[in-house]
């Protein structure tokens, strides 16, 4: 692309900078992969912001996301709409968030955002439960899955609400010393 | 109430504003999860989704409302803009709020603000550029998306020891390459010429003209350089001691780092079943068969902290005398380890012995002789652990506990069977030398390193192109016969094979005071161990059905890599040791020390040759009466971290039950549990970072009713 770029503007650029962990090149060339989903869809110019959403399916094929149990609500959980049809921007956002640069308080943020299923700002035994199911396949029998559910909820809770709130979840996961490492995707 | 005026200190680390992958920036946590708060949340409705619907109005949830935090004003607006817990366009709206701000706040500090800006962006290019050379990151990178954390694992800690290794060979250079080529050797030293004797198999035996050249002790005979306290010897020792003190001064911090990791978030931390559920899923896997795997992974996981469940609750209803038979069946099996790890010594021991067999063979049977202790090593540290495996199956242990006495027992055998081969060959080498007494001793001994050393690196290759890569092809070609079953699929073992590494680089540590090319050599051969590995990895290895928890083993990995050092500085001393005890009788005849002079002697002479205070000053340090003062301060140290970490224990289980206590009274008010959220985490990050933090100390009176 070289230096002629004339996708942006470069206030565009300056501001997708100081919004987001990339860099130039990187927001250059996740535009490419973004408009690879559906170059019919999207525009070769955003100098005058179109208002151009991919829809779920299209974000969930990616290499990157289709394996992942959990791409629905990763989807859903940056999407302006909700729904999972993503804008250029909730894109930039969703793998900004992501990327190996994001901080732990921000991750644990959206992570907290994608457990809760229900969204009611509350992880309850019910989201747990959908979480265990997506992560092992409904390979565990029912007995197991509520064993295990207790004990999250007995090792987490601090408040003793009976389902994890941000601060019960953000206190766990601070401790936990894989959670950088696994919640990251690298596009 | 009790806590109406309560000061605490906030410290603030410098790490708040950027981010590693392994730090915790959390310093802005406090403005963050107040934000978060329902509370807080429902007193302004929707305001961050407006913000993204029309981002020219731009509420900043997160400034406006740190105003009203607790938290440090000065610090939330400065926060860099990526940090903000908003969708894009609202962080657009605080960008372009912060400009407008920034014309009113003056030339210098808008000019301040966008030099740091253009700074960071800059260090972050340039930490992103470098990180982007390290060697061979697209391949663990892909190894990462295929196997996940606990592979990488390995090959980052081989990636480590070969920087070691590289390390080692740039001080072997400058203390005693360097010297030797400018100073040359001594007057009557053999040349390096290849000789009448000599063959292609030397260089397997370690004889002959490779005797004779720079990879062993004996090439370095003083030179030229012969001032008191600067001269060839002595800057050999000192290469080896530096070598030596810089190995054990990096290996520790690595330790101590991965160890302040595990212990400080609890080893009751360590079967959380939340952290399984929550950072299970490995985000970087891109393979269906990976994700496959990755769910089988999880599923075993949870299966087995369910069977552990059931186990412990088993162990409760044991009766008495089921408990008395059982511990006499481990008492026995015990007695049955020893046995066979006596009988695996005794076997090397005869093999030590054999080798130093000195008549004519054919060549071939001359070299399978002169392996032969090597050769038992690695046969006897193949067979046993199977043993081992067996055994502990029959111990009824939980599984973790009989995984760990597992990787205990082989890791005493591999330790254990090298220290028994070194004192054998001590042993062996100094009745030899009463027989013969021009063979210089420290080239002996050089050479049964050099020998293990390049025996390990056949095994390596041998075990990947001889036994796995057949093995892969008898699956896909002929999966159902009957060899194929016999030889089920192969996983890659991470704890036996960081244990070769391991190994290996303890061999190279021991052997570096009598074969100085041997960190070279170490380098080169794991080297090519990646690639080999890589290969067996990437073509051969169906992943670990048990998953590996990578951070909780490194520590004892760089545990085990301490205990290798160790035993090498023992070794080390211990020779030095004997050669001033043995000074009458056998005179080494060669390299740095030959010529009658010992070790001692040469430091002695340097030692003399300083200003009297000086030389006083080591004396004092070298005698016994520093020694006593030493351990005493160090002991005062230790207990002064360890009860300043107790009681910080203590404080977070008191600040646990008052949460627990307050929050069981439901018309208490909600901000009372998160003051004491608040300072939990405080307290708990100060353990995490102590060092490196600008304190600022602000005094807050909370009042705690409202």
């Amino acid at each position: 692309m070289g230096n002629k770029q004339t996708i942006f503007t470069a206030q565009q650029l300056d501001a997708y900078q100081d919004c987001t962990y990339f860099t130039r090149k990187e927001i250059l060339r996740l535009f490419d992969r973004y408009r690879d989903l559906a170059p019919q869809l999207v525009p070769l110019d955003y100098t005058s912001h179109p208002d151009v959403k991919l829809p779920y399916e299209l974000i969930g094929s990616m290499p990157e996301l289709k394996d992942n149990p959990f791409r629905q609500r990763i989807a859903e959980v940056f999407s302006e709409d909700g729904e999972g049809n993503m804008t250029l921007d909730d894109f930039l956002d969703m793998f900004s968030v992501l990327s190996e640069m994001a901080p732990r308080d921000l991750k644990a943020y959206y992570a907290f955002k994608i457990y809760d299923f229900n969204n009611d700002d509350f992880i309850c035994k019910t989201d747990l439960e959908k979480t265990l199911n997506k992560l092992t396949r409904n390979e565990l029998t029912e007995d197991e899955v509520r064993m295990v559910c207790e004990k999250v909820i007995d090792e987490a809770d601090l408040d003793n609400d009976g389902r994890l709130s941000l601060e019960d979840f953000q206190h766990m996961i601070v401790r936990a010393p894989d959670f950088l490492s696994t919640f990251h995707i690298r596009i | 109430m009790a806590y109406n005026n309560v000061n605490f200190m906030r410290l603030l680390s410098e790490e708040s504003s950027h981010s590693t992958v392994s730090s915790d920036s959390c310093e802005y946590y406090q403005t963050e999860i107040f934000d978060q708060l329902p509370s807080i949340q429902a007193s302004r409705p929707e305001q961050s989704r407006q913000a993204c619907e029309d981002y020219q109005g731009g509420s900043e949830a997160g400034e406006e409302v740190s105003h009203d935090s607790r938290g440090p004003k000065v610090k939330a607006s400065t926060q860099p803009l990526r940090n903000l817990v908003m969708c894009i366009q609202g962080r657009r709206g605080v960008r372009d709020r912060r400009k407008m701000q920034i014309s009113n706040i003056g030339f210098w500090e808008s000019w301040r603000r966008s030099q740091s800006i253009n700074r960071k962006r800059v260090w972050a290019q340039m930490g992103g550029t470098l990180s982007g050379l390290l060697p061979w990151q697209h391949t663990l990178h892909a190894i990462e998306g295929r196997f996940g954390v606990g592979v990488k694992a390995y090959f980052v800690f081989l990636r480590y020891l070969v920087y070691l290794n590289l390390l080692h060979c740039a001080l072997i250079g400058g203390f005693v390459l360097g010297p030797t080529a400018f100073y040359g050797r001594g007057k009557n030293s053999e040349p390096l010429t290849f000789g009448g004797d000599d063959s292609v198999l030397d260089f397997f035996q370690g004889s002959g003209y490779l005797d004779r050249s720079p990879v062993f002790f004996g090439f370095y005979t003083p030179g030229s350089l012969n001032l008191q306290c600067l001269n060839t010897p002595l800057l050999y020792l000192t290469g080896i001691l530096t070598i030596l003190f810089l190995s054990l001064i990096l290996v520790v911090r690595r330790t101590t780092v991965g160890y302040k990791h595990t212990w400080m978030l609890g080893k009751r931390h360590s079967m959380n079943v939340s952290y399984k559920i929550f950072c299970g899923w490995d985000f970087t896997i891109q393979d269906p068969p990976a994700a496959a795997l990755k769910h089988s992974f999880i599923r075993n996981d949870l299966k087995l902290f369910l069977e552990e469940q059931s186990f412990s609750l088993r162990e409760a209803q044991r009766t008495l005398g089921q408990r008395v038979r059982l511990y006499l069946l481990r008492f026995v099996l015990n007695l049955l380890v020893l046995t066979l790890l006596g009988g695996a010594f005794s076997l090397i021991y005869f093999a030590t012995k054999t080798s130093q067999d000195e008549r004519d063979h054919y060549w071939l049977v001359r070299l399978v002789i002169h392996y032969l202790p090597p050769i038992t090593i690695s046969f006897v540290n193949l067979l046993l652990p199977h043993i081992f495996r067996k055994i502990s199956s029959f111990e009824d242990y939980s599984f973790t506990v009989q995984v760990n006495t597992l990787l205990v027992r082989s890791i005493f055998l591999k330790l254990a069977s090298l220290g028994i081969y070194l004192f054998f060959i001590f042993t062996t080498i100094e009745l030899n030398q009463q027989k013969n007494h021009f063979h210089c001793r420290e080239n002996l001994f050089g050479r049964e390193m050099y020998k293990l050393c390049i025996f390990n690196f056949l095994c390596t290759f041998c075990n990947a192109f001889l036994l796995n890569y057949p093995r892969k092809l008898l699956q896909e070609k002929y999966p159902s016969s009957l060899l194929a079953w016999l030889w089920r699929k192969q996983h890659f073992l991470i704890p036996f094979n960081v244990l070769d590494l391991v190994y290996s680089q303890t061999v190279c540590w021991v052997g570096v005071y009598y074969c100085p090319l041997l960190p070279l050599i170490g380098a080169v051969t794991l080297m090519a161990t990646f690639y080999i590995q890589k290969f067996t990895v990437l073509r051969c290895c169906v992943a670990e059905q048990r998953m590996f928890r990578g951070s909780s083993s490194s520590v004892l990995f760089h545990f085990m890599l301490m205990l290798g050092l160790l035993m090498a500085a023992a070794t080390l001393g211990f020779n030095l040791y004997e050669q001033e005890v043995t000074t009458g009788k056998n005179m080494s005849s060669c390299g740095p020390f030959g010529n009658g002079e010992s070790v001692f002697n040469v430091t002695g002479v340097c030692v003399d040759s300083l200003p009297s205070p000086a030389q006083s000053t080591l004396r004092y340090l070298a005698s016994a009466a520093f020694a006593l003062p030493l351990i005493l301060a160090e002991i005062i140290l230790l207990t002064s971290y360890v009860s300043r970490g107790r009681a910080n224990q203590k404080a977070i289980e008191r600040l646990k039950d008052m949460l627990v206590m307050i929050c069981a009274f439901p018309l208490q008010s909600s901000s009372d549990k998160r003051f004491l959220v608040k300072q939990h985490t405080t307290v708990l990050r100060r353990l995490r970072n102590p060092p490196r933090v600008r304190s600022a100390a602000i005094k807050e009176d909370v009042p705690l009713n409202h």
